[in-house]
């Protein structure tokens, strides 16, 4: 299953929507003018999407993970190198940032700015289906990338895709980039991306 | 059926007051409308507002605060079915708790929450709060990132004093290199042209030039005695005023030669102060040089001694180039000088006003510089404290003699190094000795087992190849003939140390000389060896 460059660049307006509300709420909380952009979405079946990112991202990395319920179902996920974890936390707080394994104040902030971002976009998928969706409480882990998408295949059965979202913070001069992985079912899927082509339509 | 009705709703009310007992967080539930339902016993303890003035009651009138703060929307987030997460570092606190925390400088328990929708069946019927006390762990991490930005620092001032050193041994070279470079050339220069006329500038070139390279190694071996509190300080009572007549009289020369006037000014009755006059007289030089150094040609330099209440103090100003402000604090550093290129066109190590320092406070005195900034001169001084007592004397004052001869003295001579050697025979019988030399310890032995050369004096150097002065002076202690067994013996070393002076008088000598030798005071030492 593919995008068509329809599909993919409504996709791309819709996130770009979640990610400027959770760019507001960050900007609020710190006081900083916090710039949020998604330069691509790809689609990926979820077995290829551990190759994927091992090309961008290496190591341990920090994850905010988030289950959803409802109409539209799946794992939402933020993956952050460490280095852009703890650049990420210095930036926002001012205060020079300790390795995440040893500061569990960071992993808090990582953890809520995690949570802001993914609810934000699915909330935004959730009012174009018109439907409500459901969240788990966040958790971080600190692991090697490969570990969590492993964890993510083993839980579910059956074809599940992926889309891989990069997700550009720009603040204070200083850029880092994040990946927002979200996994649907392929019924979960099709009912997002039949929405989306509906909003593409109703908005030309 | 019934029973089982009957236990969902024990467990219900069960659950409810297990989260109510809940003692180590806080947990509060409101309906769809903000209400505070409920209010467990944590948060009764820690706000002090028990469940029966809460229940019943909005939150955010309750706790405006909430509101003033903006987290009212995690609320309405949480009705439409979002869970928030607000961390401390962010947030602070959701529910004000105002307390001192053993002075960490919060005011405010530290805490971080989790906000999240209740529902039934169908549809989100209210907010359940999770609250949390991480006072502890913000004191525990801000105490680690302290430790470490200290541990930083740390290294920070061992990566600059090992710049420092690095600087200084560069400097050490250079300073080391520039008086050979004069004696090498001026030496070659005798050589190959031994009629020159300038014959005697050279022998003055070649003098002087190692005569500051000496005073330079000096330095530098008091300060590694310092540095290993090894300097040991010969007390006695002593006048600053002598002592500062003394520098003088050995900077005159040098302040003539740039046109630099000296003004003394001493007061008629000074009490003295305890110390090392020897030792004093090397500060009180250092700071003349130091202000000769860096004034200019025709300047001026006003030495002054003055009673400051019980302590007595010195201090030299100059009109020359002044010190930086940026540059004070550092003025007495060890290795430190004000700038490179500033420092090469003055040379010297930067280790005489780090010298001054530490024998000053040795003494127990102070030390102290001012400066208007560049240009503005600057004044250097100590202070001491003075002796009450006046009625003491300065014991050592050196008393002028007549000119030393050694006429009639034989003295056996063993080093093996040739040029030494060679040195030491010039030296002594210019003074009028009868000399023989050996190469080594054997040679020594044997002339003096055989007799045929009975020597008034020894002087041997220490560091022999085969045996060495030690093993020398021991077995010479050991032989037979009374004239040679004993034998007045002097020590020649370059083994400066008081300590490698202990081990030649324990070892059979006399009397000790540290290399270079002065001619004059090894002739003064055979004096006294043979008169007594």
């Amino acid at each position: 299953m593919e995008l068509t460059a329809l599909q993919q660049d409504a996709l791309v307006e819709l996130l770009n929507i979640g990610f400027g509300r959770a760019a507001a709420s960050l900007s609020q909380l710190t006081g900083h003018r916090v710039l949020l952009e998604v330069p691509q979405v790809t689609l990926q079946a979820v077995d290829e999407v551990g190759e994927a990112l091992a090309r961008v991202v290496q190591g341990q990395v920090a994850s905010v993970h988030q289950i959803f319920n409802g109409p539209v179902a799946g794992d939402a996920l933020l993956i952050l190198d460490e280095s852009g974890a703890a650049m990420l936390k210095e930036l926002l707080t001012n205060e020079p940032a300790l390795p995440l394994s040893i500061d569990a104040s960071a992993r808090e902030v990582i953890t809520e700015i995690g949570n802001i971002l993914l609810n934000a976009c699915l909330g935004t998928f959730g009012n174009l289906l018109k439907v409500q969706v459901s969240f788990s409480v966040p958790h971080l882990n600190i692991e090697h990338v490969g570990a969590i998408l492993e964890s993510l295949k083993i839980q579910h059965e059956g074809l599940r895709y992926a889309l891989v979202v990069h997700a550009g913070f720009r603040l204070r001069d200083t850029q880092v980039t994040g990946y927002m992985v979200i996994v649907l079912s392929v019924a979960s899927l099709d009912r997002l991306i039949r929405a989306v082509e509906d909003w593409e339509r109703s908005q030309s | 059926m019934a029973t089982k009705v009957q236990n969902a709703d024990a467990l219900r009310s069960a659950a409810a007051k297990w989260f109510e007992d809940l003692d180590d967080r806080g947990v509060f539930i409101t309906d769809d409308r903000f209400i505070v339902r409920r209010w467990n016993h944590w948060l009764a303890a820690q706000t002090g507002k028990p469940a029966e003035d809460i229940v019943g009651r909005p939150l955010f009138e309750l706790f405006p605060d909430i509101v003033a703060r903006g987290l009212d929307a995690s609320y309405r987030d949480a009705l439409a079915g979002e869970v928030r997460v607000l961390s401390q570092r962010f947030h602070k606190y959701l529910i004000p708790i105002t307390r001192s925390f053993h002075g960490a400088g919060l005011t405010e328990m530290a805490q971080s929450a989790r906000i999240e929708p209740l529902r039934d069946d169908r549809s989100i019927i209210g907010t359940i709060t999770l609250v949390e006390d991480v006072t502890e762990r913000v004191i525990s991490e801000r105490e680690l990132r302290n430790q470490i930005s200290a541990s930083d620092q740390a290294r920070q001032m061992a990566e600059e004093a090992s710049r420092l050193k690095d600087e200084f041994l560069a400097t050490l070279s250079h300073e080391i290199r520039t008086p050979l470079n004069a004696v090498i050339g001026w030496t070659r220069i005798l050589q190959t042209q031994p009629s020159v006329r300038s014959r005697a500038h050279a022998l003055e070139v070649i003098e002087r030039n190692a005569m500051s390279q000496m005073r330079l190694v000096e330095d530098l071996l008091d300060m590694a005695r310092i540095i290993s509190g090894k300097l040991r300080l010969k007390i006695d009572a002593v006048s600053l005023a002598e002592v500062a007549q003394a520098a003088i009289d050995v900077v005159a020369p040098g302040a003539a030669a740039k046109q630099i006037a000296i003004d003394a000014v001493f007061p008629p009755a000074l009490p003295y102060v305890s110390g090392d006059s020897e030792r004093l007289q090397q500060v009180v030089w250092n700071l003349l040089s130091n202000a000769l150094k860096f004034t200019d040609a025709g300047g001026r330099l006003r030495l002054e001694v003055t009673v400051d209440g019980g302590n007595v103090r010195l201090s030299v100003r100059d009109n020359g180039q002044g010190i930086a402000p940026d540059f004070v604090p550092y003025v007495f550093d060890r290795f430190r000088q004000a700038d490179a290129s500033a420092s090469r066109r003055h040379g010297g190590l930067g280790l005489g006003l780090s010298l001054v320092r530490q024998i000053i406070e040795l003494h127990g005195g102070t030390v102290g510089v001012q400066s208007g900034g560049v240009k503005q001169g600057s004044l250097f001084w100590f202070s001491l404290p003075a002796v009450p007592d006046l009625e003491r004397r300065p014991a050592t004052q050196p008393v002028a003699s007549d000119p030393v001869t050694l006429d009639g003295t034989s003295i056996l001579i063993v080093d093996d190094e040739n040029d030494a050697r060679e040195m030491l025979v010039a030296m002594l019988e210019n003074f009028g000795a009868t000399v023989r030399a050996a190469a080594s310890a054997d040679e020594a032995l044997d002339i003096l087992r055989s007799g045929v050369f009975e020597p008034d004096v020894l002087v041997s150097d220490v560091g022999m190849a085969d045996t060495d002065g030690f093993a020398l002076i021991r077995s010479i202690r050991l032989l037979e003939r009374p004239k040679a067994r004993s034998l007045p013996a002097i020590a020649v070393t370059a083994y400066a140390n008081p300590e490698d002076r202990v081990r030649a008088l324990v070892a059979g000598y006399q009397n000790h000389i540290p290399k270079p030798v002065d001619a004059n005071a090894l002739a003064a030492a055979i004096v006294q060896l043979v008169t007594t």
